[in-house]
């Protein structure tokens, strides 16, 4: 763990903005409580930021992003001319709802890996109250910056090669500090021209197959039933971005069926993706209820609970009625080919 | 690092982790082209220690060596390819593919003129999903990326022809009436693409 440049830029919103305005920075110093505090962010980068992001091609499809081409430039050689280029880029991009901010620039090497911390602090206001034995007196400060405001940002790139390496970084997005809501396109899309390194159709995907292998080998019937609920609910999840288990706090899944759906994905349930809904109704389009009776009841999962209306019934036994034409009837050697699948 | 640093530590990554990945990879492409018509296969290799370190020899323009980080630079390491029937099928199957991969190249190579005809193919390179790796495998022995190659099946049929007239170690440079007849047959293939194009087109009702 060596830090080695830190540089500091000031700010300003100024997207569709073509005035220009040279950007005030600094560099500081390696020592002292901000470089304390910077040496924490830049230490626990890596465990902070956990969306795995990687950088788009250009618009023709060409190995080039122009963000990323600014950070190797930066981390070849770190200067504060060339930090300015960063915080030229994100004053860019940054609009009066995402206000000014304060960014810094952490460069360091570990081992044979080039390291780049990109922090964003929010500005805010306070009040610094100092008390003496005399007196109490109070200042109102107008440009405090906060690591702890709702609006941080950050993102860690980590390479050994400057050539072929920083595709994929990890970034944290504290404006969106409830791990359900929307991240913000201004940090990763606008400013690093990145996406979620597991695309929508993937991570959808993945969690459409876990939910489904889950129900399938749980025996516990609740667990079933919870899991073929939360997948008819599942369309209100249409185009958010969050992981798997935010998705399962969504749905209001217990912790007996996350746990059970996360078995199956162990590795995979921080993994951020935008939710594919068409990609979720392909994997689960049906869901059925099989009967101790005999009976298999099986309708598209989004409508099944209004095809299908459900009555408790005594002794721990339920009453599904329906109503409609017939319009097939299929016999078969299977449960499968009964239900023509 | 010299050549037989450079064997060793390739040597391992194939062993280790490419031949898996490969495997992984075909697995994958599989599932997630269950439901696309006209694939006539999907395949997947892992670059041989020899493959490799030929590539990694290559010089640019200039005499220089084009991989100064071979290990980290050179990124078919991990090659598929899923050839189909017709061109329609290929911006098909493309489509599929950038919706389940993060891709940092996508380009359609094509001779630099269009008075020329050689190789045609849909090229992408995309990242190397996580969790296709075996548990255990370090990371240092993962590629970041895998290159996919999407062509029709006369595409496939004149570069895999062409690669293997073209490309025997004689010494000896082809001539350039061997070169003109071999352009002729890629002339052929793009030919019979655009017209089997056209009648699958027709058929329905495109």
């Amino acid at each position: 763990m060596a830090i080695e440049y830190i540089h500091s830029f000031l700010v300003h919103p100024r997207k569709n903005r073509s005035d220009i305005r040279k950007i005030g920075g600094t560099a500081v110093p390696l020592n002292g409580k901000l470089f304390g505090l910077l040496d924490e962010i830049y230490s626990a980068a890596e465990q902070q930021c956990t969306i795995d992001i990687a950088f788009n091609p250009s618009a023709s499809g060409t190995q080039d992003n122009a963000c990323r081409a600014l950070f190797i430039d930066y981390v070849g050689s770190p200067t504060l001319a060339r930090g300015r280029r960063i915080a030229e880029r994100l004053e860019t991009v940054t609009t009066r709802r995402s206000g000014m901010g304060l960014l810094f620039l952490i460069a360091g090497k570990e081992g044979r890996d080039y390291k780049i911390v990109v922090s964003r602090f929010p500005t805010d206001v306070a009040i610094l109250a100092e008390e003496n034995r005399e007196e109490l007196s109070v200042e109102f400060l107008e440009r405090v910056f906060m690591k702890n405001a709702t609006a941080y940002k950050a993102v860690v790139y980590r390479h050994a090669s400057l050539k072929a390496g920083f595709w994929t970084g990890r970034a944290v997005d504290r404006q969106i500090n409830d791990r359900v809501a929307q991240i913000s396109d201004y940090w990763i899309a606008d400013f690093l021209v990145s996406d979620f390194e597991v695309t929508g159709a993937a991570g959808t995907r993945r969690l459409a197959q876990a939910m489904r292998n889950a129900a399938r080998a749980s025996t516990n019937l609740e667990i079933k039933s919870e899991i073929a609920a939360a997948v008819t609910l599942a369309k209100s999840l249409k185009g958010k971005k969050s992981t798997t288990l935010g998705f399962e706090t969504l749905l209001n899944l217990s912790k007996e069926a996350i746990s059970a759906i996360n078995a199956q994905i162990p590795d995979h349930v921080d993994d951020q993706f935008l939710f594919d809904w068409n990609e979720f109704s392909q994997y689960l389009a049906y869901r059925s209820v099989e009967l101790d009776n005999g009976a298999i009841l099986t309708a598209e999962s989004p409508d099944f609970d209004e095809v299908f209306h459900r009555d408790e019934a005594p002794g721990g036994r339920v009453r599904f009625s329906t109503v409609g034409r017939i319009t097939s009837e299929r016999l078969g050697k299977s449960k499968v080919e009964r239900l023509g699948r | 690092m010299n050549t037989d640093v450079l064997r060793k530590e390739y040597t391992q990554r194939y062993e280790t982790a490419l031949v898996q990945l490969a495997g992984a990879i075909q697995v994958q492409l599989t599932d997630y082209l269950s439901e696309t018509p006209r694939i006539d296969r999907i395949g997947a290799r892992a670059k041989t220690v020899d493959k490799f370190l030929a590539k990694a020899r290559n010089k640019d323009d200039t005499g220089a060596p084009k991989y100064e980080e071979p290990l980290d630079q050179i990124q078919d390491q991990v090659g598929a390819r899923i050839i189909v029937f017709y061109l329609s099928d290929v911006e098909n199957v493309a489509r599929v593919i950038e919706r389940y991969y993060h891709h940092v190249e996508s380009r359609l190579v094509v001779p630099d003129s269009q008075w020329k005809f050689g190789y045609f193919g849909r090229h992408f390179i995309l990242l190397m999903p996580k969790g296709l790796s075996r548990p255990g495998v370090s990371k240092e022995h993962v590629p970041q990326f895998f290159e996919l190659q999407i062509k029709t099946l006369f595409q496939h049929a004149w570069s895999e022809a062409n690669h293997d007239l073209g490309y025997k170690p004689t010494g000896i440079p082809p001539d350039p009436d061997f070169e003109r007849q071999l352009a002729f047959t890629s002339a052929q293939s793009w030919g019979a693409d655009k017209i089997f194009d056209e009648l699958h087109r027709s058929r329905s009702g495109q």
